[in-house]
């Protein structure tokens, strides 16, 4: 599941700022509360973030509270720049690399593919994880992939995301082998393996073995209409 | 990309709507996020974020709330009831409460110090929908802004402060999916979907994207910055924003300034 830092790391990092300022309680919402201007920019982000009441009292899907989801972990924090003005360095490059390779899980003997057209579905779905003013509920709807929020899979379908790279054909032209299956699982389950803070989403945690494995078949399955274009 | 429209940076008269899109419709010719949408652009001279503006201005002078009192005494921050080019001239500090307010915020302020309104009433409690009274006010307000050059101040520190945290939060990657702001607004041309995204570092596609109040065709409602805010969270999979969070405010400290120098449409009309 999620590779979060505990809630108490979170609170520990700010509980400085606010003892620094003598204040126990901040809401952000009082002239007399603490010296914002006395914060780095990160400290003050982290501050508001953390202890200004800015967040609906959800539980999230996954578990947790919002200190929970809005903690970040490693890879989070490592990749929050602005890499469209900075080129990632190699040191940050290799970090990242290297906790992604940590926390990835590779499945137990040979990959088998799944369903491709349980896929198609779940590739085609933004559904899950979204909280707030509307709560996505996995009891009544299965979470989806996403993928064609970023992604031309198949071309056929209404309207596709750019973000990511186009797939289409992408197991035409690579093939099934299972070092192709172990590749493109580990992309989907942990993308920063190959491609440290890009946009991709970690997927392992967020989508079951089973729905990995349906996306997969998508992808590479030979009757997939990704492969068929 | 191209910064600045020949001639009309820092625009200090009030311009049509319309005339403010044409202008960087003509200037952006390549803008895939600016072009998008044929049908917005051929409605915009009958946008229907337009019709709040009448209804705006009688909220806005009409004496209302516990304390029978009109919103003509708020201060925007160009003194009590001056509201040519106050939209864009927000986020901001403000002495009264010690502290950088975005326009709602202070909007909300006012409705509760002036007009004595509560947390309970209607008029301040309902932020969203065109028949909302914020929303009706809200256009009215920034309307009086269309075609001003955004322009939120920096000189007080903590107007700079929240300026600077905004941008660490525009970069800072969170929530379930990893995501940051910029993993939809770094780079210029790029869909989810079916929607073309405005790219932050191109301050005439920016303008138009933190251009709210605007209506949303897809949606059928006029919305606000903080609606857009609070739209991009969810999607983002971070936690649910609460509405006059200072975390709205250094996001639009943010956004404004990245916009700074080109003209406002106010109120725009999008997807």
């Amino acid at each position: 599941m999620f590779n979060k830092n505990t809630v108490a790391a979170g609170v520990a990092a700010f509980a400085s700022v606010a003892l620094a300022a003598g204040c126990a309680v901040a809401d952000g919402n009082k002239a007399d509360d603490v010296d914002i201007t006395a914060m780095s920019a990160e400290e003050l982000a982290e501050h508001l973030i953390f202890e200004t009441n800015s967040w609906r009292d959800q539980e999230m899907q996954e578990g947790g509270g919002w200190r929970d989801r809005m903690t970040q972990d490693e890879i989070q924090k490592a990749c929050s720049f602005d890499s469209t003005r900075n080129d990632l360095d190699g040191e940050t490059a290799g970090k990242v690399v290297a906790l992604a390779r940590e926390q990835y899980q590779a499945p137990e003997g040979d990959i088998e593919l799944g369903d491709w057209r349980k896929g198609a579905e779940l590739a085609d779905s933004g559904y899950g994880y979204r909280i707030g003013h509307n709560v996505d509920d996995h009891g009544t709807r299965e979470q989806g992939g996403n993928c064609y929020n970023c992604h031309v899979m198949d071309s056929s379908v209404s309207v596709q995301g750019t973000i990511g790279p186009n797939l289409e054909n992408y197991g035409a032209q690579r093939g099934d082998s299972q070092e192709i299956r172990q590749y493109v699982h580990q992309v989907i389950s942990n993308p920063h393996q190959y491609f440290p803070c890009g946009e991709m989403p970690r997927f392992q945690g967020l989508l079951t073995e089973e729905q990995i494995s349906h996306i997969m078949a998508y992808l590479l399955d030979p009757e997939s209409p990704v492969n068929n274009r | 990309m191209a910064v600045g429209v020949a001639g009309t940076a820092a625009q200090a008269e009030w311009q049509d709507p319309n005339d403010v899109l044409q202008k960087l419709l003509e200037a952006q010719p390549d803008s895939k996020y600016l072009h998008q949408s044929e049908m917005n652009i051929m409605m915009m001279p009958d946008n229907p974020a337009l019709w709040l503006l009448d209804d705006g201005e009688r909220l806005f002078y009409e004496e209302r709330g516990p304390n029978n009192a009109s919103l003509e005494s708020c201060d925007f921050g160009k003194g009590e009831g001056v509201l040519d080019g106050a939209y864009v001239e927000l986020p901001r500090y403000f002495e009264d409460t010690g502290k950088v307010m975005d326009f709602e915020m202070r909007l909300v302020h006012c409705m509760k110090e002036i007009q004595g309104f509560t947390d309970d009433d209607s008029a301040v409690s309902q932020r969203h929908g065109s028949g909302s009274d914020i929303m009706r006010l809200t256009t009215y307000i920034a309307h009086q802004s269309s075609g001003y050059a955004w322009n939120p101040p920096l000189d007080h520190p903590k107007e700079k402060a929240m300026r600077d945290a905004g941008e660490v939060l525009f970069f800072r990657r969170g929530g379930a999916m990893d995501f940051n702001c910029a993993a939809c607004h770094g780079s210029s041309g790029k869909q989810i979907r079916a929607s073309v995204l405005p790219e932050m570092r191109n301050s005439q596609e920016w303008t138009k994207a933190v251009s709210w109040p605007a209506h949303r065709a897809g949606q059928d409602n006029v919305r606000s910055q903080n609606h857009r805010i609070r739209g991009c969270v969810w999607q983002m999979r971070h936690a649910g924003i609460l509405p006059d969070t200072p975390v709205n405010t250094a996001l639009i400290s943010y956004w404004n300034d990245a916009a700074r120098g080109e003209p406002a449409i106010l109120p725009d009309l999008k997807r």
